[in-house]
């Protein structure tokens, strides 16, 4: 039931994701970028979310029972930093690009194109 | 096999380069002789590394005494550490345009440590074992880049910068995604531990899909065809000495990982893999060349031809031969050295305009301005790209054609024949416009003194060396690459494995 729900969000945080990116307001696509990358990080979660019981590393985990995988945490923690690296990046550039192009509107970023 | 400090040092001089430019944010000239040191250490140690590679095997680092597969493992395979020492001569030719250039850019505090920050990213994705650690150095390599290229002296900068990071960050989500694919079926992320998985003919149900995930995060960092629209906007409003690194070097990690993906981790999926890239690759050839011809500005043209280059390079290693595969590496190293060197004397030209433009209307007829020497060096560079002999264009195109002859696949060589023709129309022509015509009325004013002409003096000097002195080792070192890359193995056994 979990693994369904977990599919179903990752769907539809990609989807969501996609949808902002993929819109005019540079604002709105900022953070159809971080939603995007919320998605993976959920994906991560589920690579390594259902084996295993207990959390790794306590010590009163009973013989024989399986203790879950701690190599994706440190891996998604690594992840948001990255993704947390960029976001703010873009965020950045949305707040200069405002100022010195007077628009967020990437309709009207064309002057690359010739 | 005991741990190789070359590689850490490799890795870890730029980074405490960069740290201690930041300390001296104040000083700029001290940056800069920082910048030049902090490469300078690099390459010697990378030096180092390819000849203890070329004596005595592949090299590996466990960081933190971690052995694999708990750890994460530095491998310089002869591949690697090829790759590893073409970033860091032309990085250090990179650092030595700074020290006498003008730009306004180059004087921020921040922008030497990005410039070090990206070697460490181009160094670290070539030299790591562990498919996590080169995702986190390939972003810190698109991050410092796509930084600075938004303080760039050029005002759309900050328009082309944005633009790639929205379009890379979704190259970043497919690798991502691909590894964590990788990370579900195999429980690893140790490319030797996964080669060695997928060497036994085992395919889980994932590991099809994450190959695909990870070619198109590849093709995207080195803007093969379907991912290339970003590239001539974000590598000519660049400042010059950073559009020479992306459009030689940084542009290669994608290639890199290719090679890497067909060569040790799906050697089965190999020949659909390389029959997309040569159909992708002709594609780059022609539209990038037919792009150099009627292009506006002299930078761009460059970047238009960097993404026909790069279809060459896909081609050889489409072809799937081992003598197409040296032809490919020796095809990416030398046009490094030509691309890097040819746009930093583009840059040198648009430093003698006041408004430093590069726009061919503003450049025609400047020739007579600057010294003499700056023509001659950007005729050198254009016929190398052309692949006139005795340069080293000549040795890498007569390298892949003859991997074609070999392969039999006559429609694509005569393409790839006709568009080295077209490098020489629009190369020669550049030239004739900035250095034969007569300065036209709306040709922009210029000043007296432009960038050092150092560094790319230094680069062509290479470039003829390369041709010449230096042809016979780079082919024998490179037929010991694909000897080595021909049998994943070999590197399998290298990272040494509990059984």
């Amino acid at each position: 039931m979990t693994e369904l729900l977990f599919a179903l969000s990752i769907g539809l945080l990609f989807g969501i994701g996609v949808f902002q990116l993929l819109r005019r307001d540079l604002i709105k696509a900022a953070i159809g970028f971080a939603i995007l990358f919320s998605a993976i990080n959920l994906f991560f979660v589920a690579a390594g979310a259902f084996e295993g019981e207990f959390a790794p590393y306590v010590s009163n985990v009973e013989a024989g029972r399986q203790t879950s995988d701690p190599l994706i945490q440190a891996l998604i923690l690594t992840a948001i930093v990255v993704s947390f690296g960029s976001f703010s990046l873009v965020l950045g550039f949305v707040n200069i690009i405002s100022r010195r192009y007077n628009t967020i509107d990437s309709n009207d970023l064309n002057k690359l194109k010739h | 096999m005991g741990n190789n400090y070359f590689l850490l040092g490799a890795l870890v001089t730029p980074l405490v380069g960069a740290i201690v430019a930041l300390v001296f944010a104040r000083s700029n000239r001290i940056q800069r002789i920082i910048g030049v040191v902090a490469g300078i250490i690099a390459w010697v140690f990378c030096s180092a590394l390819l000849i203890e590679i070329h004596s005595s095997g592949i090299q590996t680092y466990a960081l933190g005494n971690w052995r694999p597969p708990y750890g994460i493992v530095l491998v310089a395979d002869t591949f690697g550490g090829l790759f590893a020492f073409m970033v860091t001569s032309i990085m250090i030719g990179g650092l030595l345009y700074t020290l006498h250039s003008h730009d306004k850019c180059m004087t921020y505090p921040a922008f030497m440590p990005l410039f070090l920050l990206m070697e460490v990213g181009l160094v670290g994705a070539m030299l790591t074992g562990d498919l996590f650690t080169l995702f986190v150095f390939m972003e810190l390599m698109v991050l410092a880049s796509v930084s600075l290229t938004a303080i760039s002296d050029d005002q759309y900068g900050l328009e082309a910068a944005l633009k790639y990071i929205l379009i890379s960050s979704m190259g970043t989500l497919f690798l991502l995604l691909g590894i964590a694919a990788m990370y579900a079926t195999f429980g690893t992320l140790n490319m030797a531990e996964i080669a060695q998985t997928l060497l036994t003919g085992e395919r889980p149900f994932l590991a099809p899909a994450s190959a695909i995930m990870l070619l198109c995060a590849f093709l995207l960092k080195s803007a093969v065809f379907p991912f290339h629209f970003w590239q001539p906007d974000f590598h000519t409003t660049a400042p010059t000495p950073i559009s020479a690194m992306l459009s030689s070097i940084v542009v290669k990690v994608g290639v890199y990982g290719i090679i890497r993906l067909v060569t040790l981790l799906f050697i089965e999926e190999a020949p659909l893999l390389e029959r997309w890239l040569s159909t992708l690759g002709i594609i780059g050839i022609v539209f990038g060349s037919l792009g150099a011809l009627r292009t506006y500005n002299a930078k761009r043209m460059l970047a238009y031809s960097t993404f026909a280059q790069i279809g060459f390079i896909l081609v050889g290693i489409g072809w799937g031969e081992p003598l197409a595969l040296i032809g490919a590496i020796v095809y990416a190293f030398n046009h490094a050295f030509i691309k890097s060197s040819l746009l930093m004397l583009m840059g040198v030209v648009s430093s003698y305009t006041k408004i430093k433009s590069a726009n061919f209307a503003d450049i025609s007829g400047i020739g007579g301005k600057m010294p003499a020497s700056v023509g001659w060096l950007l005729l050198i560079g254009g016929l190398s790209l052309a692949g006139v002999p005795p340069l080293n264009g000549f040795i890498s195109k007569l390298a892949l054609i003859q991997g074609g002859v070999h392969r039999g696949d006559w429609p694509n060589l005569i393409i790839m024949v006709a568009a080295g023709i077209l490098t020489v129309i629009y190369m020669i022509r550049a030239w004739q416009r900035i250095f034969q015509q007569k300065a036209l009325p709306d040709t922009a004013e210029t000043k007296s003194e432009g960038d050092s002409l150092l560094a790319p003096f230094l680069l062509i000097c290479i470039c003829l060396l390369l041709g010449t002195v230096l042809a016979e080792p780079l082919i024998q070192l490179t037929m010991e690459t694909v000897r080595q890359l021909g049998d994943p193995r070999i590197y399998i056994s290298a990272v040494n494995l509990p059984a």
